[in-house]
């Protein structure tokens, strides 16, 4: 194990998922490449890998960007099984967009099987303050009801942007680490997992 | 070597022949001559590819299968890495009943590559001869590729893995359907070994025919042998080279035709370069002419690049031609730029042509130079101007003014001259406010490099000495014409030489010059003007406000040095007596101050109050007492002229026991102005009114308008009412109780009367009637004109008649019985009566006369006592009259 690392930095694998047109690409691509593009082209599914560093460690971060469109959905499911972690993305301008984000919950837990997989609730285009739709308040009740983390972004200002991916690498690597122990020894694993949820939150 | 190309990101990540990728990475490439290689799957694909940036790359997949790196190689990095995968695959069929993960353009899928790629050649039958709909749940690539590295499942591999293909393609299939698949392969592999016999077997009949054919070819071949020889083809050759040779022949001609065409369009165009040469030094004279100095400068420009090297003579002669006009262009530019008046966009325009024209002048600068000297020029002119006028003017008003006297002249009079310096002042105002914005706007763009001209070190301060000049000119021109007292003496003479009109005209037209400055004044605070100059403009603001302030409460005064009285007493209101005259003098002052307030005392932009300048205090509190002392001097005036008695002697002072009463009510009816004494009683009681009234009514008006309290002049004011107050008061007894006193002595001795007869008394004497009655008099006079004086008048008339009686008594040298009984009697009824309006003095004077008596017997105060009751009966309405309210 120690020798991989050494070799080849952790990799984790990040997949944006969200509606169609409430910035997914837009935040992969200001976080790959500083950029912030206008025009709106729908994706079909990027992928992304570079090479960053968290807390001193040299890590691979690899991002899906997903299909936001419905006419992808029946094909989530594959992508969704090799994730580690998810951005779950909605545009605060927009109602219907967060509240599609129940859905895209529910289909990552039946996927993954697990209700402690890394994952973030980002309420994005926080720059557009005046045409907001949902409010900090109901955004962050939901996020606390999944016992998730909340945070607004804004793709075009790079508000938040590393932010939220940082911080999902974060939940992934402590949770990998997590694994490993309850591997190891499987004993204690059921104390172990309570603990670490609260440290996670 | 720069660092090698990587690419990190692909959109999308999978996809069939003909997906549009877009590829981004790092250190893509420079330029698109920098990308030399793209390989997308190991399929060359630099063909498609599109450079956008050095972190983007679009290019278009080609035929691949499979999951592989996108390898993009450039001149200045070398071959690259890949971070990401792409994912090849064939679509067999699109329908409505397939789902598919990418957007399948459809259009490229029938039109990629030829015949060879056509859909149906992607749609791989199923070699167990299986109908395989899309297995529901796929196992992943990655993980077949752990099961079998190195392997595929393409069948045409030669890396094919049966396993592979099993598990991708027929995971769900049952056993059954497996085995019948695997029958159906070993029959189309036995069919294939028997393939080639059974294939000649079938199209027998077609190859005999192609046999038949081949041979009879061979045959008239042969017989075509001996009439073209062996070699046929000789002729053609030599036909061919032929039409080659006329062809060359034909196209020779045409291609030397076209050589020479070209030379002469070669010559045409130097013909006509050089004919703008010659033809310029006109050209340009004309666009002078016209007005087109842009062509202008376009052509020298032009003709400077071509021409500029030249060492032809006849080139440069042409060139000093033109170099000739252009000089004569700028000098003229030149003048026209300094040419008053000019708008500032046309002096930027011509700076503009003088600097494309590289002229020597420092055009900007003269501009503001010109500007400037402008502005100086133009004040000169309108002061000259206004000096010209005024000499005959000031001739014809001099004659005029004789006629009015300083103090008959009323303000109302129609002024149809406008003095001088009104208009100077004002043309002069107006002038700086249109002149001056240009200077500054043009200084500006000067200084902000809009003219694209060098700014020479040193400028800068000799621009704000222009500026600081105008503004110091302007201010003194105003100073001079309005308040010239505030120049020293040299200045004076310079700038002050038009004769300020009078007061009462000033004070007419300084409001409005007020205003004209001020507007002046607001403009420069627009233009930003630093503060150096503003606080300039502001002092002389400052002192002109002053000055219209002072000029106006002068004019005020003056105005009340002119009222009059006439003698109409208001009756109406808590103060009787009243005349208008104290409500004129309030009136005065009150609109005095609502024009002070609204023109001066109101505060403009940048400009300080008044009230706060120390200045303006002391000159207000000046001018203030000068109001209140000439109004005091009104009232002073009025009660010592006693110019119109002369048509009124007549009347009559106090009704006299001896000789005839004199034209006893001969009131001057032809005139409304009452006697003497009334006017004495009305300015006494103005004199209250103003006092104790007006004054407070003052105070409370300055309060509202906002003006000091200016304290001591209304106190000083309060005293010297006072002190005339008791003058007139003094005058007014003088002319009362003198000839009421006068009486009392040579009507007690009438009919030889003397205390030491013995008449016996029966009624008190006749002078003590009289007495009373010219008492009674006074008192109604009194009440006529003012009820409040009464206490004030009365008691000091009836202290006289008490000293004068005891005066008398004292001096009767010898009493008899009857005489002191009489006297007694006498002295007593005048007490009575006039107790009402005894002062302690009076009643003192009283007693020392009845002590001067000799005292009386029983009998004889009975006498007295009797005397008086039958006084008091007979004479009840006198003693009515008498008695306090």
């Amino acid at each position: 194990m120690a020798k991989k690392t050494t070799v080849q930095p952790a990799l984790h694998k990040v997949i944006m998922v969200g509606s169609g047109g409430v910035g997914k690409s837009a935040l992969t691509l200001q976080f790959m490449y500083d950029e912030f593009v206008e025009d709106y082209e729908p994706t079909k599914a990027d992928s992304y890998r570079k090479k960053i560093l968290l807390d001193g460690e040299e890590v691979q971060i690899d991002i899906l960007d997903t299909a936001g469109q419905e006419d992808y959905a029946a094909i989530r499911d594959n992508y969704f099984r090799s994730g580690e972690g998810f951005l779950c993305i909605f545009s605060i301008t927009e109602d219907e967009s967060f509240q599609a984000t129940q859905e895209f919950r529910e289909q990552i837990l039946r996927v993954k099987n697990d209700d402690q997989i890394p994952f973030l609730l980002v309420g994005n285009k926080c720059d557009l303050e005046e045409k907001r739709k949902v409010t900090l308040q109901e955004a962050q009740d939901r996020a606390n009801k999944w016992g998730v983390p909340y945070v607004e972004t804004s793709a075009k200002t790079r508000e938040h942007v590393d932010k939220v991916f940082y911080d999902l690498m974060r939940e992934i690597r402590a949770r990998k680490k997590e694994e490993n122990k309850t591997s190891n020894g499987r004993g204690k694993d059921k104390n172990k997992k309570k603990k670490l949820k609260c440290i996670i939150l | 070597m720069g660092p090698p190309p990587i690419v990190t990101g692909l959109s999308p990540n999978e996809g069939p022949p003909g997906t549009r990728i877009k590829i981004r990475g790092e250190n893509l490439g420079k330029s698109p001559q920098d990308l030399v290689g793209l390989t997308i799957c190991g399929v060359d694909s630099l063909l498609t590819a599109e450079w956008k940036s050095e972190n983007k790359i679009i290019a278009i997949s080609g035929p691949i299968k499979g999951k592989g790196d996108i390898i993009v190689t450039t001149r200045s990095g070398g071959v690259g890495s890949c971070n990401v995968t792409f994912k090849g695959y064939h679509i067999a069929t699109i329908g409505p009943m397939k789902e598919s993960a990418v957007w399948v353009e459809e259009t490229e899928l029938f039109t990629w590559g030829r015949h060879s790629l056509s859909p149906s050649s992607y749609q791989q039958e199923d070699p167990l001869g299986l109908s395989v709909e899309d297995a529901e749940k796929k196992i992943p690539e990655d993980d077949l590729l752990q099961f079998y590295p190195t392997r595929n499942g393409d069948i045409t591999s030669n890396d094919f893995s049966a396993g592979w293909f099993l598990l991708e393609n027929h995971q769900t299939t049952s056993f059954n359907d497996l085995h019948a698949g695997l029958v159906h392969l070993r029959r189309k592999v036995q069919g294939q070994k028997e393939g080639q016999l059974s294939f000649l077997k079938a199209n027998i009949g077609a190859v005999m025919d192609q046999i038949d054919t081949l041979v009879n070819l061979k045959d008239r071949y042969e017989a075509d042998l001996p009439k073209l020889g062996h070699e046929p083809t000789l002729k053609l050759e030599k036909a061919i080279k032929e039409s080659e040779h006329e062809a060359r022949k034909l196209f020779d001609e045409v291609l030397n035709r076209k050589d020479r065409a070209e030379k002469t369009r070669n010559a045409l165009n130097v013909l006509t370069r050089f004919r703008f040469l010659f033809c310029l030094p006109c050209v340009i004279d004309r666009n002078i002419k016209k007005g087109d100095y842009d062509i202008v400068i376009n052509d020298y420009i032009r003709v400077k690049n071509l021409f500029h090297k030249t060492d032809i003579p006849i080139f440069k002669a042409a060139l000093n031609e033109i170099e000739k006009r252009i000089t004569d262009l700028q000098t003229k530019l030149h003048q026209d730029l300094q040419n008053m008046p000019i708008t500032v966009e046309q002096q930027k325009r011509l700076i503009r042509y003088l600097v494309n024209l590289e002229s020597p002048f420092d055009a900007a600068w003269d501009a503001i130079k010109a500007r400037s000297e402008y502005i100086s020029k133009k004040f000169g002119l309108i002061h000259n101007y206004h000096k010209s006028l005024e000499k005959p003017d000031s001739k014809s008003k001099s004659g005029s003014a004789s006629k009015y006297s300083k103090y008959n002249k009323s303000p109302n009079t129609e002024i149809t001259i406008i003095p001088a310096c009104v208009n100077f002042t004002d043309e002069i105002c107006l002038s700086i406010t249109e002149t001056f914005p240009d200077l500054w706007k043009i200084g500006q763009s000067y200084f902000s490099g809009e003219l694209q001209v060098k700014i020479e070190a040193g400028r800068q301060t000799e621009y704000k000495h222009m500026v600081m000049n105008v503004i110091e000119t302007y201010c003194k021109y105003v100073r001079g014409s309005l308040i010239p007292n505030t120049l020293d003496k040299t200045e004076r003479a310079q700038y002050g030489t038009l004769t300020l009109p009078e007061r009462d005209e000033m004070a007419l037209y300084l409001p409005e010059l007020l205003h004209s400055v001020r507007s002046a004044y607001s403009t420069f605070i627009k233009l930003d003007l630093p503060s150096e100059a503003l606080d300039l403009v502001n002092l002389v603001l400052l002192d002109l406000r002053i000055h219209c302030m002072s000029i106006m409460f002068q004019q005020t005064t003056e105005q009340i040095k002119q009222l009059t009285e006439n003698w109409k007493i208001n009756y109406t209101g808590k103060f009787t007596g009243v005349t208008e005259l104290p409500l004129k003098f309030l009136n005065l002052i009150e609109d005095m101050m609502k024009a002070v307030k609204e023109s001066v005392l109101s505060i403009e932009q940048r400009e300080i109050s008044l009230l706060e300048n120390q200045m303006a205090q002391k000159e207000m509190e000046k001018q203030m007492n000068n109001m209140l002392i000439a109004f005091h001097n009104v009232l002073n005036n009025l009660s010592s002229s006693e110019d119109y008695d002369e048509c009124e002697n007549g009347t009559p002072v106090v009704s006299q026991l001896i000789g005839t009463p004199v034209s006893s009510h001969k009131t001057s009816s032809k005139s409304n102005i009452p006697i003497w004494e009334h006017r004495l009683l009305i300015i006494l009681s103005n004199c209250l009114f103003t006092k104790i009234t007006v004054l407070d009514m003052l105070v409370t008006k300055f309060k509202e308008n906002g003006f000091p309290p200016l304290q001591t002049s209304l106190s000083s004011a309060k005293i010297k009412l006072e002190q005339l107050e008791k003058s007139i008061l003094d005058k007014y007894l003088e002319q009362k109780s003198d000839p009421l006193v006068g009486t009392i002595e040579p009507s007690m001795y009438l009919g030889r009367f003397d205390w030491h007869l013995s008449i016996p008394p029966n009624d008190i004497r006749p002078y003590v009637k009289e007495c009373i009655n010219n008492l009674i008099n006074v008192h109604s006079e009194i009440i006529h004109i003012s009820p409040t004086l009464l206490n004030a008048v009365l008691p000091q008339v009836v202290e006289t008649v008490a000293e004068e009686l005891y005066r008398l008594m004292s001096c009767a040298q010898r009493f008899s019985r009857e005489g002191a009984v009489q006297a007694r009697a006498d002295i007593i009824a005048l007490q009575e009566f006039l107790e009402g309006y005894s002062t302690e003095k009076a009643q003192h004077y009283f007693k020392e006369a009845i002590e001067v008596v000799p005292p009386l017997d029983r009998t004889d105060e009975i006498i007295v006592e009797d005397i008086l009751r039958q006084c008091r009966a007979r004479m009840k309405i006198q003693v009515m009259c008498l008695r306090k309210a």
